[in-house]
This record gives structure tokens, C-alpha cells and sequence, in this order.
């Protein structure tokens, strides 16, 4: 245990919070799929490894940015998403209570399937500013981690304006708020449920984009991080976007202070402590309303 | 006084008594150690089944049941020398204790929300493994002294047959257990639960105690496979016992058996556990393994998710019923 200093109090929090933003990202699919469809996507994490890994091999083979490759990740999960969706999920006979379960082995397939193609050796990818950092009065912005937060907010700002300003976005908000009734007043529910799930997804890719220049990976991190991203969106509150983007804030700073104050080791804990005690206290989390499912 | 009939078919009994003799059947050291785990898969899919088939509460954290159940195991063998083929039994008592208060909270949440606190319970318990290095080893596992009795280690060609025999009397009783709960009231009770819990409450069902024993009864089974697993092996790695696969696979041979049936477990371990021996021996990898259960575990879900015994049931009920219809004549 150790007290840190005010400076280094305030430097953990500046990473805490850049990292809290890629968090609300990658949290954010998730919880939209949640609000949409009540299927909690637990191949989130693997879809984030996928991602991570095409950012890596089209940075090594064709020199792309990890940044601008999200241009070509986000349509192709997009198609993936909306296959998946189509094809398997909407055949499932009782969706809440056996989707975890198809979710599950999807994401155990996933995680096969990229230990045969990409073998288990961590990867990451390191662009010419890897290790650059900004200085802001004696404070280090690392560049990574600032592009990643500018992205993720940029990315999270136009979920946000095409689920309140489309007539797309509306159409999914009311399937949110009542399936049937969003039937009776015309809307094709089950072209919103593949719609959101192919944007769901597509998040998965942008955010394995940034989770590659970030943090270095293996197929079986998809577990560490399907942890996180659930965590966050428990808390947050399952279904709701802004949720996930304060709860995200919050869990990446808990997670850099728990790392300095006691070991990085134990900096996992805390999200697993939260989506624990969340689930039992206040199962609404944050910004939710109360969950109710038949046993 | 009723009489007690056992569940017994000419199956039963003769699948008993096959699994009786079998280590003086083969003498291959490699088919009596698949059996042993396939014994130890039967058990702890049979014990997941209580609260995952009768209750219908799908816990995918009874990974942290087995290797609390060894690491408890291992440190009484190691630190007091008890020898783990007794001691098992008891310390799987407090690990079954300490599911009751795992269950209390966990179980006020249903549905998905239970399945995602049942992995955070053994993501927390991997992590106190790994990082409590003092007391469990950290990452490199505890090691256990060779199997023997008495200061005796057995020989290496008989080493397989003690385990052969408690992991079957492990099994009966589970397999009686599972069988005396689904007869009684309180198996009535879960069923109930799993029907519709409100309705269950509503007819005077102590809903949160039933759940919480059977999560507890269905944990000690676990505890004590975990126990003599970890006694097997000699060797007990955190990242291993307390990784979501444990959990899967009991899940998975439940569900391609038959939930909530009682044999079904027994068969989907029958076949999945020799399967994915086969798969290892034949690719290697645990990347290919993990693929090919995943991939099992998918297949199941969507195309026969109530399992092999309720669809053969089905299918012979419809067989009958259309000959039924053909001949006219009920017999």
C-alpha cells in the first residue's frame, strides 16, 4: 500500500480518464445490443480481439494507421454483425434466458479460432508515436492514449446523434422501450434487432482498433476484456449509453488508482468487485431501470 | 413403509457393473485415466445439473466450487498432512458453506444477470489464487507428495485403480442424491422455481432458501471432485481450476445430455469427456480443443437445446403414438 502524491494522484486520474473514454467505446455496443435485444453479447470481448488483430495485420502488411484502418474494420463487422444476427441469433427459441449461452460458446470458438490463425504470442501494434507523449504542466498525455479518447468520444458523439436525430435512431430507441408496441406503429422489429447488432459490433471493431495501439493482446485477453466492458455496462446500467460512458470513467480511473496505490496486479479486481456488488445492490446500476426477467 | 425404488434400468446396472470391473478389464494406464475423468465429469456435471437443470439457474461459476475444493484439498495434505482421500469429503463441507453465501447474493439476480455474477465469482477467486502467492503458490501451482497410504506411495501400475473406485462411489452418490432431491418435495419445489418463480413464491415456496441449499448441495459435489482431482494430478493450477473452461464444460455435458433430466449429465459426459481426449490426442492444442467445444456447446444450443435424452424420449413417444394411430389397437 502506498499513499501516492498529489501529482501522482492527478496523473493517474488524467490516465484514468483517457482510458475510462476508450472503456465507454468499447462498452457502448454491448449496451446498446442489451437495450435492443435483452442479449447480452458475451463474444463482445472476442469480437474486440478480432478487430484488434485485423488493425495489426493490415498495419504490418500494408502499413495502415491503426486509426484509419477503423474505416475498413467498422464496415466489415458491420456485415459480420448483421450475418450473425440474421442467421443464428434470431433463430434462438427463448432469447433471454439461452443467449448467454450461444453468446458464450461463439466467443469460446472466436477465441479458438484466433489462437489457430494469429498463434498465442501477445501482440500489439506500434506506430511511429507509440511512446510519444504530450507535456501539459509537468503532466503526461500519452499520444496513444489521446487519440484513442478523442476517437472513442468522436465515435460514442455519433452513436449518440443518429439514435436521437434518424428516424433509424428512433425506431431503435422505441423497439428499446417496447418491442410490441414499436411493432404496431410500423416498425420491421426484427430489421432493428439486426441493424443493432451489426452496430453493436461494428464498435467492437473500432474499439479493438484503439485497444491495439493501447494494450498488447492474445485470444485468450478477449476474457479480461468481455470482464470490463460487462462490468462497465452493468454499472453503468444495462442498456443505456451515457451509463456506460460516466461508468466507464469512473471504473478506468478506480482501475489506474487500485494499480498504483496497491500493484497493477490486483488493478483487475476492480471490476469484477463492482459487476459483482453492482448486480446485488442495484441491479439498475447507474442510469438502467431495474431488469426484469423471469427466472 | 414405501418402498424405495432405485432408479434402475438393465442400463443402469449394467453400465454399474461394467464401471465395476473396468480397471481389470484394460490395463492400459492411458483408458483407466479417461475413465477416472470421465467419472469425474459425470459427477460434476450431475452436481451442476441441481441447480443449472432442476432450478434452472445456469451458473457458469462452479469452476470456483472445484478449485476451492482442491486448493483446500492440497493445503490440508500439505500443511497437516491429511490425507485427501477423507479429508475431501469434509473440507468440500466448507466449500459448500461458503457457496450458501455466494448463492444468498447471487442468487437475487436472475436470468442473464446470474450467469455474468456466477463468472465475476470465479474471475475474483482465479485473481485471490494467483495473487495471495503466500499461501497458494501464485501462478506456479501447488504440487501435492505421490498418491499412497501410509507413507506408502502406491505403484505406478496400480496408481489409477483407488481413484477408479472413489470417483465412482463419488458418483452413486451423486447420482442418489440428485435422484432423492427430484423424488421429494424440495426437487418438486425447484422445478417449480424453474417453471415460474413467482408463481412458486406464490404457493408458499421459500423460493431464496431452496436456491440457495440446492446452489450448496450442487456446489459439494464439485468440491469434492475438485479435492481428489487435485490429489490425482498432484499438481493444481489456479489459472486451470478456476478458468471459465471448468465451468463450461460441466455446463456443456449437462445440456448435451438433458438438463433437469437425471441421466443426462452421466451421458453427456460419457460422451463428451472420451471426445475430447480423442480431440487432443488426435489435433493436440487447446486451441483446436477450445474451437471444437465451443463449437459442440453452439450446436446444442440452437438445434437441440433441451438435450440428447428428452429428444430420444420425444422421438420414441411420437414412434409409439403413430403406431399406435397405424394398428388401431393400444397395447
Amino acid at each position: 500500500m502506498t499513499i501516492p502524491s498529489f501529482h501522482l494522484f492527478v496523473q493517474t486520474l488524467i490516465l484514468g480518464l483517457l482510458v475510462g473514454g476508450v472503456y465507454a467505446l468499447m462498452a457502448s455496443g454491448l449496451t446498446l445490443i442489451f437495450g435492443v435485444m435483452r442479449v447480452i453479447n458475451v463474444a463482445h470481448g472476442a469480437f474486440l480481439i478480432l478487430g484488434a488483430y485485423l488493425t495489426y495485420e493490415l498495419f504490418q502488411n500494408f502499413q495502415i494507421d491503426p486509426i484509419a484502418s477503423i474505416l475498413i474494420t467498422m464496415p466489415v463487422f458491420f456485415v459480420i454483425g448483421w450475418i450473425l444476427q440474421r442467421y443464428m441469433l434470431s433463430r434462438i427459441a427463448n432469447p433471454e434466458k439461452t443467449s448467454v449461452l450461444v453468446t458464450f460458446s461463439l466467443a469460446l470458438v472466436m477465441e479458438g479460432l484466433l489462437g489457430i490463425i494469429f498463434q498465442t504470442t501477445a501482440r500489439s501494434v506500434t506506430p511511429s508515436y507509440t511512446s510519444e507523449a504530450l507535456m501539459f504542466a509537468t503532466y503526461r498525455f500519452p499520444v496513444t492514449r489521446l487519440i484513442g479518447f478523442g476517437v472513442a468520444l468522436l465515435i460514442i458523439l455519433l452513436l449518440y446523434l443518429i439514435l436521437q436525430y434518424t428516424n433509424l435512431g428512433r425506431a431503435i430507441r422505441a423497439t428499446t422501450q417496447d418491442p410490441r408496441a414499436a411493432q404496431l406503429m410500423g416498425i420491421n422489429t426484427s430489421m432493428i434487432s439486426a441493424f443493432t447488432f451489426a452496430l453493436g459490433v461494428s464498435t467492437a471493431a473500432a474499439g479493438g482498433s484503439l485497444l491495439s495501439i493501447i494494450y498488447s493482446f492474445n485470444p485468450s485477453s478477449q476474457a479480461d476484456w468481455i470482464g470490463r466492458t460487462l462490468s462497465i455496462i452493468v454499472l453503468g446500467g444495462m442498456g443505456s449509453i451515457p451509463g456506460a460512458l460516466i461508468a466507464a470513467l469512473i471504473l478506468g480511473v478506480m482501475e489506474q488508482m487500485t494499480a498504483i496505490v496497491i500493484t497493477l496486479y490486483w488493478s483487475p479486481i476492480v471490476f469484477y468487485f463492482f459487476l459483482f456488488f453492482t448486480l446485488i445492490i442495484r441491479p439498475q446500476g447507474l442510469m438502467g431501470e431495474i431488469i426484469r426477467e423471469k427466472g | 413403509m414405501t418402498k424405495i425404488r432405485l432408479p434402475a434400468s438393465i442400463w443402469t446396472v449394467g453400465l454399474f457393473l461394467v464401471l465395476l470391473v473396468f480397471p481389470f478389464i484394460t490395463k492400459s494406464q492411458y483408458q483407466q485415466h479417461v475413465m477416472v475423468m470421465t467419472l469425474m465429469a459425470a459427477v460434476t456435471a450431475s452436481s451442476w445439473n441441481i441447480i443449472g437443470g432442476y432450478t434452472g439457474y445456469t451458473s457458469l461459476g462452479h469452476a470456483a466450487f472445484f478449485g476451492l475444493g482442491g486448493y483446500l484439498v492440497a493445503l490440508a495434505h500439505n500443511h497437516f498432512g491429511w490425507h485427501p482421500f477423507i479429508s475431501s469429503w469434509f473440507l468440500a463441507l466448507i466449500v459448500a458453506a461458503f457457496a450458501c453465501v455466494m448463492g444468498w447474493t447471487a442468487l437475487r439476480t436472475q436470468g442473464s444477470a446470474f450467469v455474468v455474477v456466477t463468472i465475476a465469482g470465479v474471475f475474483i477467486l482465479r485473481l485471490l489464487a494467483l495473487n495471495l502467492g503466500d499461501i497458494t503458490n501464485g501462478a506456479r501451482g501447488l504440487t501435492q507428495p505421490r498418491p499412497g497410504w501410509g507413507g506408502v506411495p502406491w505403484s505406478p501400475e496400480l496408481i489409477k485403480i483407488p481413484f477408479h473406485y472413489i470417483m465412482l462411489l463419488l458418483l452413486c452418490l451423486t447420482i442418489f442424491v440428485s435422484w432423492r432431491i427430484r423424488q421429494s418435495k424440495f426437487g418438486m419445489g425447484l422445478i417449480a422455481i424453474r417453471e415460474d418463480e413467482g408463481k412458486a413464491e406464490s404457493v408458499g415456496i421459500d423460493t431464496m432458501m431452496y436456491k440457495v441449499l440446492a446452489f450448496g448441495v450442487s456446489s459439494y459435489f464439485v468440491a469434492v471432485a475438485g479435492g481428489i482431482y487435485s490429489y490425482f494430478f498432484t499438481f493444481i493450477d489456479p489459472s486451470f481450476v478456476f478458468g471459465i473452461f471448468t465451468s463450461v464444460t460441466m455446463v456443456l455435458m449437462a445440456i448435451l445430455g438433458g438438463r433437469g433430466t437425471l441421466w443426462g449429465p452421466v451421458l453427456g459426459a460419457f460422451i463428451m469427456n472420451p471426445l475430447s481426449d480423442w480431440i487432443i490426442g488426435k489435433f493436440g492444442g487447446t486451441q483446436i480443443h477450445l474451437t471444437i467445444f465451443g463449437g459442440i456447446l453452439l450446436l446444442v444450443m440452437l438445434f437441440m437445446p433441451q438435450g440428447i435424452l428428452p429428444a430420444w424420449t420425444e422421438f420414441l413417444n411420437k414412434r409409439a403414438k403413430a403406431r399406435k394411430a397405424l394398428t388401431g389397437n393400444p397395447s
